[in-house]
């Protein structure tokens, strides 16, 4: 499994059917009824999240927390080895002769920077896995998908039925169906 | 099947549809600066000029244009320190710890909310930087392989462990933030016109489509880091607390100053979301976002965290007299009917007892009442910063090195310029981004179950 996901990419797609939605739970209808007729659904492109829809999709729960659990414990190992290295291998401090090593006056600095890498290294796995990048062009299929409209995509080829699909999407409130072609998309 | 909720009351009125949301939310950035918006930023880049030329003087001429002095070494610079951090509490409070709770009415207000954590953060970095006077060699305070002669860093300190916690809450913070914003900035990308905004926001929104198996992972990173946000608040507002609590000083040696110092933060950081969202409500038109129904939740939260400041004001008391130790007592005694007496009555009225007026619905349902109680909440938290510090170190154990303390000229115009920083921040704010938290207000129009 590479780090991006490799879904997210419309490029390679050649031929998609779009169906454009205004009304989130017809839209979470549709989506469910496509699943059950077994029709892969390449993605689905919300305004704002949609809760249960990924689940419908079978969208597998992220690795996200397991990253950032890993990132955490390297963030400690990290600052709990610095402090270690400065004060009490480079450079010990003899304050009343008290014994130089653990002791809770570490916690704070061994707490930020847990917290730090924790935070930073999962908003990367999370930049990298999205393919998001500082100026990369977004592949929009609808130009209010940021707004207030939805959209199904389903990727068609061998094996699938386009009779099918559209007819589910058109029974479950479609506003208007597209097909994509290459780059070019033309209203059904 | 999910329903629409008949009894609750909802949180966004005025029948808004998504579109509605993004017209009505979108407004300032794709139009032209109001006149309102040009008036308040010219003030606020006059407040900033000031803060410019005093930090130039004070820069210049050195920190002998504070009125600090041996006795009182921390003045009006750490009582504005803590004074601004305490501010920025309450964004991460509303963004992180509210989401935790599933508190819904905090979508409308978070995100000027998280604005306003960045921006007073930044403002109370200025202190203690400038207040090391070598400011250049300020990365001394980094643990840093030592080539001056000197030692490493001091881990024991807490002001080691506040250019940790600062930083880190400050880094976080705008992840936190940025993460957020991503969607809305999509959104925005997607509707203007200009060349050079299309291409600013096309930057930022870095490629953002909202794909669902995208939505999914940010709704997870968005938990995660609302999980790690708020002991993180907590932590800092502790580790600032223990700046004080950690030293031998009377006044300051006490174990209350960690949740003290929390509930206090919460505290002055919502009346500084009070001041400013009962403001723009009004001027940007967003009262059916941001309505009475979230300043009457507000104004209950400062209820609450002003009388917990006020238990730990009178329990701080209680335990002078109860440790039988004649100098706690005295700095306390000190404190209510010494030379500064007026500081620490003024504290008490702002903190504990004007906030009590919110137990009537009256007052917590009228807006410029609000307003005017907001104002007072942030000059009560700044007095009590002012008490904490002055009051302690201007009577000490020797009474030879007895003196009064007040702010200079330039140390005021530090202390007014930061407010010029904030608030010319805060308008860019408002003019470039989405003042509230559009992919979210979506997810609510509905008042669902």
């Amino acid at each position: 499994m590479g780090i991006i996901d490799k879904n997210l990419s419309l490029r390679d797609r050649n031929k998609m059917l779009l169906g454009i939605w205004e009304d989130e739970d017809k839209l979470v209808e549709a989506t469910s009824e496509l699943v059950h007729a077994g029709v892969k659904i390449q993605d689905v492109y919300t305004p704002y999240p949609v809760h249960g829809l990924d689940r419908i999709m079978g969208v597998r729960r992220s690795w996200l927390s397991i990253v950032a659990f890993l990132c955490g414990m390297t963030g400690f190992s990290l600052a709990f080895w610095m402090i270690y290295y400065m004060y009490v291998q480079d450079w010990p401090i003899d304050v009343g002769n008290k014994p130089v090593r653990f002791s809770p006056s570490w916690v704070p600095v061994l707490f930020e920077a847990t917290v730090l890498c924790t935070a930073f290294g999962m908003a990367f796995f999370f930049f990298f896995r999205n393919r998001m990048i500082w100026g990369i062009k977004p592949e929009l299929l609808d130009e209010r998908q940021t707004d207030d409209r939805m959209v199904i995509a389903v990727e068609t080829g061998e094996g699938v039925d386009e009779k099918k699909v559209l007819k589910i999407m058109k029974d479950h409130g479609a506003v208007e169906l597209r097909e994509k072609t290459g780059g070019v998309q033309t209203t059904i | 099947m999910i329903h629409d909720s008949l009894i609750r009351e909802r949180l966004v009125t005025g029948g808004k549809t998504a579109s509605d949301v993004t017209r009505d939310i979108a407004r300032p950035i794709l139009n032209k600066p109001s006149t309102s918006w040009k008036v308040g930023f010219t003030l606020s880049v006059i407040f900033l000029g000031i803060f410019v030329l005093s930090l130039f003087w004070t820069l210049w001429t050195g920190i002998g244009t504070w009125n600090i002095n041996k006795s009182v070494m921390w003045g009006w610079d750490i009582t504005n320190f803590v004074f601004w951090v305490g501010i920025g509490h309450a964004g991460t409070l509303i963004s992180a710890i509210l989401l935790l709770f599933r508190q819904k009415w905090r979508m409308s207000i978070n995100r000027s909310a998280e604005a306003m954590t960045i921006f007073a953060v930044i403002c109370a970095a200025m202190f203690p930087v400038f207040h090391m006077g070598r400011v250049w060699v300020g990365y001394w305070a980094l643990p840093l392989p030592n080539a001056f002669g000197s030692l490493w860093v001091n881990f024991n300190s807490p002001l080691l462990w506040d250019v940790f916690a600062i930083s880190t809450y400050f880094s976080v913070s705008l992840l936190f933030w940025y993460i957020g914003l991503i969607p809305d900035i999509a959104t925005i990308r997607d509707k203007v016109k200009t060349k050079a905004a299309q291409y600013w926001y096309r930057f930022f929104s870095m490629g953002w489509t909202g794909s669902t198996r995208t939505w999914a992972r940010y709704e997870l990173i968005s938990l995660i880091l609302a999980g790690l946000s708020t002991p993180l608040v907590l932590s800092v507002h502790t580790i600032v607390s223990t700046d004080f609590a950690t030293s031998v000083i009377p006044g300051w040696h006490t174990t209350i100053f960690p949740p003290y110092f929390v509930a206090g933060a919460i505290f002055s950081g919502f009346g500084m979301v009070a001041t400013l969202l009962v403001v723009a409500r009004k001027v940007m038109n967003y009262e059916n976002y941001i309505t009475i129904g979230h300043l009457e939740a507000m104004c209950k939260i400062i209820m609450l965290t002003g009388t917990l400041v006020g238990i730990a004001y009178l329990t701080e008391f209680f335990i002078a007299q109860y440790s039988g130790v004649e100098y706690e007592q005295y700095a306390f005694l000190n404190r209510a009917s010494g030379p500064y007496w007026w500081a620490y009555w003024s504290m008490m009225f702002c903190n504990l007892v004007s906030p009590q007026v919110f137990w009537f619905k009256w007052a917590r349902t009228t807006p410029w009442f609000i307003f005017i109680m907001s104002i007072v909440v942030n000059v009560g938290m700044w007095f009590e910063r002012f008490v904490i510090i002055v009051t302690s170190l201007h009577r000490d154990y020797l009474p030879s090195s007895w003196v009064m303390y007040a702010g200079s000229l330039t140390e005021i115009g530090l202390f007014l310029g930061t407010f010029g920083i904030f608030f010319t921040c805060f308008f860019l704010f408002a003019k470039f981004l989405p003042v509230i938290n559009m992919s979210e207000i979506k997810t609510i129009l509905r008042n669902r179950e």
